[in-house]
């Protein structure tokens, strides 16, 4: 080994890799030489075996054995009925699916063409109101006024003509 | 394994991992293979929570914080990466998260009781002397108290590290940050605990 491990960073993690026991035999093999002569390297690594050793000692505890059945009562709560619904289902449907949904596709399109409406049927309108004139009294009197004007009118033109109410 | 899966997603997962074709079959509606899931990865998980937050009922809570996460989340999973890398990665935001937002005062309390919720570890002699179990305990509390006392991500770097054997660039993809960061922490982290614990061997 040409470089020293402690003089970089980046090299420190052969050490700390040698002193997890992640080097390979070889690699191992060539550090531990260099440390003979390298007093720095010779000290990290024993600090850092102790180290490695002391966190060994934090050795794992058992988990509570209510564990999963607490988990699964969890899921059970916090997934949707429709999930829980579906979820047998689901194997078949994501096998299944494009297919289904395929079918599904064309029977609606189907429906819809059969069933859609010769012509549209708009709502018959109400027949037109009536047109009720009402005659104002003046107006009567205009035209009793005009039908006699008229009347004095043809007796002057055809004064031989007999009067039809004379008649 | 169906052949959609094995077509569609099969080669990625295969080329990731067994855990991460368990997960592809949970999305397909497989239970079991969610239950296999949980029996591999339980253990390390509620132990890391635990390394973390030093608050065994508080870890527990965690843990099946993340697998109902894991759970929730099988819908929408993708194999993009490792399995363990988003299992961790779920985990460590839970710890950082359950951490701020100030479960660690009650973690710490329980650092300074001197009864603890875990069970005794047995020695190797099936009966040790109360002197050994003293020993044990004190060698114990030492070791946690000087992971306790790592900031909080270079406390998640060295468990990964030392207890999950996780590689480098794992780590960095766990805590969301760069391969070289991830040696910075580690290395910073095991300089603070060789200050505190070579004295121990």
């Amino acid at each position: 080994m040409t470089k020293c491990p402690m003089e970089t960073r980046e090299q420190t993690e052969l050490l700390l890799a040698y002193s997890a026991g992640r080097l390979s035999r070889d690699v191992a093999a060539g550090l531990e030489q260099h440390m003979e002569g390298c007093a720095a390297c010779r000290e990290f690594a024993q600090g850092q075996q102790k180290v490695w050793q002391a966190l060994e000692f934090w050795e794992e505890t058992p988990v509570s054995a209510d564990f999963d059945r607490r988990l699964y009562r969890r899921i059970e709560e916090r997934t949707g009925w429709w999930d829980r619904v579906l979820l047998p289902l689901r194997p078949m449907l994501v096998r299944r699916g494009l297919p289904i949904a395929a079918a599904a596709g064309l029977v609606v399109m189907a429906g819809v063409l059969l069933d859609r409406p010769a012509a549209p049927v708009l709502p018959s309108q109400p027949p037109p109101a009536q047109v009720v004139e009402v005659t104002q009294p003046e107006q009567v009197e205009h035209a009793l006024d005009d039908l006699e004007m008229l009347s004095e009118f043809n007796d002057l033109v055809t004064p031989d003509t007999p009067d039809p109410s004379k008649i | 394994m169906s052949e959609r899966v094995k077509t569609s997603m099969g080669a990625t997962a295969a080329a990731l991992d067994y855990d991460a074709e368990l997960m592809l079959r949970v999305k397909e509606g497989d239970g079991a293979s969610f239950g296999v899931l949980l029996d591999k990865h339980r253990s390390s998980v509620v132990h890391f929570l635990y390394r973390m937050i030093q608050n065994h009922a508080v870890a527990e809570e965690l843990a099946q914080e993340v697998f109902l996460r894991v759970y929730r989340s099988r819908s929408t999973y993708e194999p993009t990466a490792k399995f363990t890398t988003w299992l961790f990665r779920i985990a460590t935001h839970l710890a950082l998260n359950s951490l701020r937002d100030g479960k660690k005062e009650r973690s710490q309390e329980r650092l300074d009781d001197d009864s603890t919720d875990l069970p005794v570890r047995q020695l190797s002699d099936s009966r040790p002397s109360v002197e050994q179990a003293m020993v044990y305990q004190a060698r114990l509390e030492e070791v946690r108290r000087a992971v306790a006392g790592l900031p909080e991500k270079q406390r998640a770097a060295v468990l990964m590290h030392k207890y999950e054997e996780m590689e480098y660039s794992q780590i960095a993809k766990v805590l969301n940050c760069s391969e070289s960061a991830v040696k910075s922490l580690l290395f910073r982290a095991y300089e603070t605990l060789r200050a505190r614990l070579a004295h121990m061997a």
